[in-house]
């Protein structure tokens, strides 16, 4: 398990590398508008409205864009977790601990590519 | 004369052939308002106890040899004021290294991690002398100059929770210093350290913590290193897969 985590390294921290970038832009501004501007009214929901929605997200690159924005921060959290558990002593458990996470991750993103298919 | 402080110094004392577990010993110190922790100590061994082991050599923080945990933290101690420290100055030996007697540690894990990423320029082909000097820009120079100011004083290694959980782990310097000569313009060994950032100490094991480059005295930035070589790792292992040899030329 140790050689395999160690043959992978490299695509899950280009995974996880990417969630931080669409975690910490892409998902703080969708935060910022959908909770908390548009609930507060500081901004109008016109543009929430489902059929425009719907055309942005069913397109090409919205189901991309849509797709990357609910998978790669998986990864992100995934990763960073499991760095969590080896700094805080749990070297000697990785070999079950990563796999989980990293499987929860792998999970969540054949979810979400599933669900940007049947949009 | 500037009146002297008098600071109490608790230093740990480990004798392998005498002790079984690392003990403590407490000297009071008539320090001058000058002094650096290494005065302090120097004071111990040569006015109070000679048995005390210490290791330094500069004293002007170009040796990289006096780094010790000071008060827990990881500290050059020639460069350390004791007017700058509390009443009680803890002085233990450098974290996360073997202890070989009171403070001085064992460098051959380091040295062997050291050497493995080869920090020296590799060459497919030596330039004949004939053929005149290796010429750099100011721009290619920028490229490893902050690195190369390593003093290899492996406070970064003290300092470093990776380190400290996975032994294995090349550390902060090894990495700095392997990258440093990876971004240098005239050597062409980058792909052959990637390799070894990729291999059993992966740099992928960083969980970025940042204690590196809050620690380094010489404002290497280390933990700048540890990322610029996993993005150049990944890049590689990348082009790798989808160029034919791996990318090699
Ligand atoms: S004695 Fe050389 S760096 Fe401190």
């Amino acid at each position: 398990m140790k050689h395999l985590l160690l043959k992978i390294e490299p695509l899950i921290w280009l995974l996880f590398g990417q969630g931080i970038l669409l975690g910490t832009i892409l998902l703080t501004g969708w935060i910022l508008v959908v909770n908390l501007g548009v609930p507060l009214g500081l901004i109008s929901d016109d543009g929430l409205a489902f059929q425009r929605a719907h055309e942005l997200g069913s397109s090409l690159v919205g189901r991309l864009v849509l797709a990357a924005l609910c998978a790669l921060p998986l990864w992100k959290g995934a990763h960073h977790m499991r760095h969590v558990s080896i700094d805080s002593g749990g070297a000697g458990r990785d070999a079950v601990v990563a796999p989980l996470l990293y499987g929860v991750a792998a999970l969540g993103s054949l979810l979400a590519i599933a669900a940007v298919i049947r949009l | 004369m500037a009146e002297t402080l008098v600071k109490k110094f608790v230093v740990t004392r480990f004798d392998p052939d005498k002790d079984e577990a690392p003990r403590t010993e407490s000297y009071e110190v008539p320090c001058h308002p000058d002094w650096k922790v290494l005065d302090a100590l120097n004071h111990i061994k040569d006015e109070i106890d000679g048995s005390l082991a210490h290791r330094w050599s500069c004293r002007m923080s170009v040796c990289g040899s006096c780094g010790m945990n000071v008060n827990g933290q990881p500290t050059l101690t020639c460069k350390k004021a004791v007017s700058d420290l509390p009443d009680t100055v803890e002085v233990t030996p450098l974290a996360n290294f073997p202890v070989v007697r009171d403070l001085v540690v064992e460098l051959d894990g380091f040295m062997e991690k050291l050497k493995s990423v080869k920090p020296w320029i590799i060459r497919a082909k030596e330039k004949a002398v004939e053929e005149g000097p290796m010429r750099q820009s100011q721009a290619e120079l920028e490229e490893f100059k902050q690195f190369s100011m390593c003093i290899n004083c492996m406070l970064c290694y003290a300092a470093c929770p990776v380190v400290a959980n996975e032994p294995e782990f090349l550390g902060p310097a090894a990495i700095a210093l392997g990258h440093r000569y990876s971004v240098d313009s005239r050597d062409e060994g980058a792909a052959e350290r990637n390799e070894i950032f990729r291999g059993e100490g992966t740099v992928f094991a960083c969980s970025y913590a940042n204690e590196c480059s809050e620690v380094c005295p010489k404002h290497v930035d280390p933990a700048a290193a540890v990322n610029q070589a996993k993005f150049n790792a990944v890049i590689d292992w990348a082009a790798g897969l989808v160029l034919p040899r791996g990318g090699k030329e």
